[in-house]
């Protein structure tokens, strides 16, 4: 009977050997159940499946001279771009980020992919300068249409909203599956699925991320959140930088390169639908900070410590409040701390 | 002309002082195999001729042309070690002599020894303050070494002086442009074009539009430098930093390996070859770098690449120490102090990582401020 109802699980799984994160999910269940439904599951969508085009069957943007319209018709969306009597029309490749604070989207041109220069804001309803284009002029349609990537832009970009098309620093956009999958994170799954089928213990092995540092933590999931040094290298400061999570936790007072109860994963199962209820996190600051550990502990209040600890920022241009992850005493009318 | 015409004329002069002098092929005497050593340099054959000299200064070892033209045989030979060798004992007898100083030099020059070329020319500039070549060749050695402002303060009065000069006007252009000092270098540049179009000339555009940091500005320019002239030196170089900003990684390498068939001791070749085979090819990165420090034994950017190498290959102490040292000569290069921040974490000193990251982000405050915490790479 054991061996039959083995045999019942392997079944669907080497079935799905080649399916990539699919096969995953035989026997990873828990980690897979609500994976797909995640922000990072969707941080690329190809038109079809993006809610907000569909939603939105036409969407309007004027900058200067130029008109930008995208319109969506069943599973194809088009960004058209005129200037009085000029026009430029292309379809729509993919749509990056879930659109929870924004979305811009992708289209390829003239051998190249571009970055459309108008994204999709969720608190404005619509359509708005691309945060990265701010401070330039576009001189054509063209260029009002979207951001020509150079290869390691592109690179850059499908390698962190898409799943298994870069490889060696260079994009095959043949490869491309739109979201962050499990080989994003935790390397080669295909070896270690083949490992699994062959029965091979030791080859099937890979790196256990939980048992992970704070810092090596932080640089795994900085790699598209933005490392400290990433960040730290551009020197940027002010309030540009609390969309680079890893960055400003690291610039906390009580970050520990060392300890696990400091890093990401101490409050964000990247499996799982990010918590949005506030106070299910305080049971993440009292690990540290409590009487019987005989740390400090807040003289104020007890519960929702991020509503004070972890302040919204509001970001310009991006038509959203992120939350500040540098970890602190907020004073009344301080600057943003760098 | 001043090695060429000297050098021949003091192997006439010593063609004539021993000429009639009696020989004894049995045993020879020095004067006889002086002679012979001088007709076989004559006549090309130099393996020859190095025999002779050699068999002369057994006999006579203080005869400062013998070993220069020895010197000259060698280095015809690309035996460039053994040349140098020569010359500096042929210019312990005769200190003064500007030909000696001078092939010297271009022995360092060719054995790819460009520090000890540069100050041989340094001597011989400042007893002839005013010739052209040595000028030229010392403002290369200074390109390669990066000193770029000593190359400008060089040329700048032959420049004023022969306005015309398109090999002076090429390489002050060059090292205006390595120094930022763009729009002047683009004027020397546009004298270098009036007369037609030039590899140089869009070499030399191609290269201030990479330091400007305008890549595919650079790739059009140096397109056209292709297009006329593809031996140039440094342009497949440059082409390649172009390419690989680009991140065009397979195209910059074909062009980088180019520029190393024609130069494989070339500075930037090296460096940037190096830096774009670290990901997946540390030991020949390694050997890139090497060759780049070759060219400048104390370069900064390739000590910290070899540092960065270090901490990629596990190698955490040795990166430290590698990197401890750069913070200390510039404490104000922020990227030296990030690197040092993991070199230490892997080390497992925390206190140390929390004092590098604030350094960082105290020099990143004064940087944002106009402060001195720019990077030096």
């Amino acid at each position: 009977m054991r061996s039959a109802l083995a045999a019942l699980v392997f079944l669907p799984f080497l079935a799905a050997a080649a399916s990539g994160d699919s096969a995953c999910a035989v026997c990873h269940a828990k980690e897979t159940l609500h994976f797909p439904t995640t922000p990072m599951a969707l941080a690329a969508l190809t038109v079809e499946r993006c809610d907000i085009l569909q939603k939105h069957p036409v969407l309007q943007f004027q900058e200067g001279p130029f008109h930008t319209e995208i319109k969506t018709e069943g599973n194809r969306s088009t960004i058209t771009v005129t200037r009085g009597t000029e026009t430029f029309s292309i379809p729509i490749l993919y749509a990056l980020g879930q659109g929870k604070a924004g979305q811009t989207y992708v289209f390829q041109y003239d051998g190249a992919f571009y970055e459309s220069r108008a994204s999709y804001y969720n608190a404005a309803g619509g359509l708005d300068l691309t945060i990265g284009d701010m401070g330039t002029k576009p001189q054509t349609v063209v260029e009002a249409a979207g951001r020509r990537l150079t290869p390691a832009d592109a690179a850059n970009c499908f390698g962190c909203h898409t799943n298994g098309a870069v490889a060696g620093g260079i994009l095959h956009p043949e490869a491309v599956t739109p979201g962050v999958g499990c080989q994003s994170c935790h390397g080669h799954v295909e070896k270690h699925a083949a490992a699994v089928r062959a029965g091979d213990v030791a080859g099937a092995k890979l790196p256990h991320l939980a048992d992970l540092a704070a810092e090596d933590t932080l640089e795994l999931c900085g790699q598209c959140h933005r490392t400290w040094a990433q960040v730290a290298q551009t020197g940027m400061r002010g309030p540009n930088t609390v969309r680079f999570q890893p960055y400003r936790l690291t610039n906390s007072k009580c970050y520990d390169v060392e300890d696990k109860r400091i890093r990401c994963t101490a409050c964000h199962d990247p499996h799982e639908q990010l918590n949005p209820n506030l106070a299910g996190y305080d049971s993440k600051c009292t690990a540290c900070h409590a009487a019987a550990l005989h740390t400090k502990v807040c003289p104020v209040s007890k519960e929702n410590c991020v509503t004070c600890h972890m302040p919204k920022i509001d970001l310009p241009g991006a038509h959203h409040q992120f939350t500040d992850h540098q970890i602190r005493i907020v004073r009344a009318g301080e600057a943003y701390p760098n | 002309m001043l090695v060429c015409g000297r050098a021949l004329a003091g192997l006439a002069g010593l063609i004539l002082a021993v000429s009639g002098v009696a020989r004894c092929q049995d045993n020879p005497s020095p004067d006889t195999l002086l002679h012979h050593a001088l007709e076989l340099h004559r006549s090309g054959d130099f393996a020859g001729a190095i025999a002779e000299y050699r068999a002369y200064l057994k006999q006579v070892p203080d005869n400062a042309m013998a070993r220069s033209n020895l010197g000259a045989a060698l280095a015809h030979g690309g035996e460039f070690k053994d040349a140098i060798v020569e010359y500096q004992k042929a210019l312990e007898l005769q200190p003064a002599n500007l030909p000696v100083q001078m092939n010297l030099a271009l022995a360092y020059y060719k054995s790819a020894d460009i520090s000890h070329a540069a100050a041989e020319l340094e001597r011989v500039l400042t007893e002839r303050p005013g010739e052209r070549q040595p000028a030229l060749l010392l403002s290369d050695c200074y390109l390669r070494l990066g000193e770029n402002r000593k190359a400008i303060d060089l040329l700048t009065p032959f420049e004023q002086q022969t306005p015309d000069d398109k090999a002076i006007d090429y390489m002050l252009g060059t090292a205006l442009i390595r120094d930022g000092q763009t729009a002047r270098g683009e004027l020397l540049v546009d004298r270098i074009l009036r007369d037609g179009d030039s590899a140089e000339a869009h070499l030399l555009l191609g290269e201030s539009r990479v330091w400007a940091h305008d890549f595919a500005g650079a790739l059009e320019e140096l397109r056209k430098s292709l297009a006329i002239n593809p031996q140039l030196p440094s342009l497949n170089g440059y082409y390649g930093t172009a390419l690989a900003n680009l991140g065009d990684t397979e195209g910059a390498e074909a062009a980088l390996r180019k520029e190393l068939a024609l130069d494989a001791t070339d500075y930037a070749a090296n460096f940037q070859l190096g830096k774009l085979l670290m990901p997946d090819d540390p030991t020949q990165a390694r050997g890139c770098f090497a060759r780049a420090l070759g060219q400048r034994p104390n370069d900064f950017a390739t000590r910290y690449q070899l540092a960065l190498l270090d901490l990629q290959d596990g190698r955490a102490d040795e990166a430290r120490a590698a990197l401890e040292s750069l913070t200390h000569e510039n404490p104000q290069d922020v990227e030296a102090h990030i690197a040092l921040a993991t070199a230490y974490y892997k080390l497992k000193r925390k206190h140390d990582v929390n004092q590098q990251r604030a350094i960082v982000l105290q020099l990143n405050a004064e940087r944002q401020a106009g402060g001195p915490g720019g990077t030096s790479k």
